[in-house]
């Protein structure tokens, strides 16, 4: 009985195609490889694909555009007080900054460049990401926080969902913004560790970094989307709560000699500017620098100056 | 009136223009420092997938998961001049799938079919182990996976094909993705003209 099974199994298999193929018993053909010579009828060894990083022009050149955006978006938001061509701006440099170059480099993630070159002696921090670093910084003295608005891919990509801001309150909104310093120590002190168990968390985290490469971590994805989503209700949260960047900004705008101005004019108080403004940034008919985040909005509302009033004056030239 | 507001601007003045001078100090101390651009690279003597030692198992796919960049930065790259340009090359084929008429594997290894192989010069059909095929690798369509690498090195074949960062798809990041998840710590920030010179593919770890 047992005899018979063996037989007809094996016949009933035989019948199952591709069993006659069998794989072949591998021995490696070659020991050496084969130079030109070997091969002869003029065959040439082909080259190794190895694309370059980015040329250093380039990366300069981001550099000199970041620069040259700043200048832009203070002269559209002082100078001008002109809402569209600022909105313009935000959107180049999303389309930019953000999904061109991917979110990378950018200053707030250099801050931990800058934090381990000064305190690691053998780590070697570029001249790009130097320049990235002290540029908007610099601008800051002088002018206030021109890098947030139209120049920076994190704010700009907040920058155009707000749909309906709620006004946060003062208490909130003060207690809140704190949090972007224990981000920022955070940040620091896991970036200056020694080398191995050094992290990069504001890379890390980026909620938006992941929109700007179209590809990531879902609970990353997740992440942006929920600050997006957020973002529709609390202007730019972010950059108000937790940038760290946006707290050495701060810092410097204290000193900074201008910056987006409010003058309450002596028969109109009307407050719609502090209305317009979605970050709580116009305190007392005073715009407070430290917050002001350079969207103009407060300009374009204003019925004696900007693009309200200038409709205004379109439509009494027309009727 | 105008005796206290242009004190006051005078102070400002002078703390910007200190703190101005601070971030004057501390860029110049970075720039002096600054040498250069480093890459992440793989370390072909580390990475499992080259290194001698673990042919029998699976192929460690990290580089293709944990990439932050679309279908990942690293590829397989075929060292053409170390490559032994076999008839049946154990990268190209699964050699253990059923051989076909052609007496070849009727299966090929690659899960993107990302490697092409034509024979160089007048293929002799009469004697076909001895002709010499060339096996290109289309680097826009690999991901990484690292299983024909696996299946290049040593015994099976001659190690040719590593896997490389591609310096144009990587965004450099501050800590590699990858190098985070790395069971063997393979991937390493080389300045990057040492990473442009002739990669120099040591596959039996010192």
């Amino acid at each position: 009985m047992r005899g018979a099974i063996l037989p007809l199994a094996l016949l009933l298999l035989s019948f199952l195609p591709n069993l006659h193929a069998q794989a072949i018993p591998y021995s490696r053909p070659v020991e050496t490889a084969p130079q030109a010579e070997a091969i002869g009828g003029g065959y040439q060894t082909p080259a190794v694909q190895k694309p370059l990083p980015r040329d250093a022009v380039f990366q300069v050149l981001d550099v000199l555009l970041l620069a040259a955006a700043m200048g832009v978006s203070v002269w559209l938001v002082l100078k001008r007080r002109n809402r569209k061509w600022a909105v313009a701006l935000t959107i180049g440099s999303l389309a930019y900054f953000g999904f061109y170059r991917e979110g990378c480099v950018c200053p707030i993630g250099s801050i931990q460049n800058v934090a381990v070159a000064l305190t690691d002696r053998t780590y070697a921090i570029p001249m790009v990401v130097t320049a990235v670093f002290f540029l908007p910084l610099v601008v800051a003295l002088f002018f206030g926080r021109a890098f947030c608005g139209g120049v920076c891919a994190l704010g700009a990509i907040q920058e155009l969902v707000v749909l309906r801001p709620v006004r946060v309150p003062v208490r909130l909104d003060r207690a809140l913004g704190l949090l972007k310093y224990v981000y920022l120590s955070l940040a620091i002190l896991l970036a200056v560790k020694p080398a191995l168990g050094r992290d990069f968390l504001i890379c890390r985290f980026d909620p938006f970094v992941g929109f700007f490469r179209r590809t990531g971590a879902p609970h990353m994805l997740l992440l942006g989307g929920g600050f997006l989503l957020l973002g529709m209700f609390v202007g730019r949260p972010y950059c108000r709560y937790l940038c760290p960047y946006g707290g050495l900004l701060a810092w410097c705008t204290r000193l900074a000699r201008r910056g987006v101005t409010i003058t309450p004019d002596k028969e109109l108080d009307c407050g719609l500017c502090a209305e317009a403004c979605p970050y709580g940034a116009i305190d007392h008919m005073r715009a407070v620098r430290k917050d002001c985040l350079y969207c103009a909005r407060c300009y374009a509302s204003c019925p004696r100056d900007g693009d309200l009033a200038r409709a205004k004056a379109a439509l009494v030239t027309l009727s | 009136m105008s005796e206290p507001v242009s004190r006051r601007d005078l102070l400002h003045n002078v703390v910007r223009g200190s703190v101005l001078a601070t971030l004057g100090g501390g860029a110049l101390f970075l720039v002096q420092k600054a040498h250069g651009q480093v890459v992440w690279q793989v370390d072909a003597a580390r990475c499992i997938n080259s290194r001698l030692g673990d042919t029998g198992a699976e192929a460690c796919k990290l580089c293709t998961t944990e990439c932050v960049v679309a279908l990942s930065a690293v590829r397989a790259v075929n060292e053409y001049s170390k490559c032994g340009r076999c008839n049946i090359c154990p990268a190209y084929f699964n050699i253990t799938s059923a051989v076909d008429e052609k007496g070849l594997p009727s299966e090929k290894l690659c899960p993107r079919d990302a490697i092409a192989r034509k024979p160089i010069g007048k293929a002799d059909p009469e004697d076909p182990a001895n002709n010499f095929y060339e096996y290109i690798i289309d680097e826009e369509k690999c991901d990484g996976c690292g299983k024909c690498v696996m299946k290049c090195k040593e015994p099976l074949g001659l190690g040719s094909i590593v896997l490389r960062v591609r310096y144009d798809k990587c965004v450099n990041c501050n800590r590699c993705a990858i190098s985070r998840s790395c069971p063997k710590d393979a991937l390493r920030q080389i300045p990057v003209d040492q990473a442009l010179r002739a990669p120099e593919i040591r596959t039996r770890t010192e």
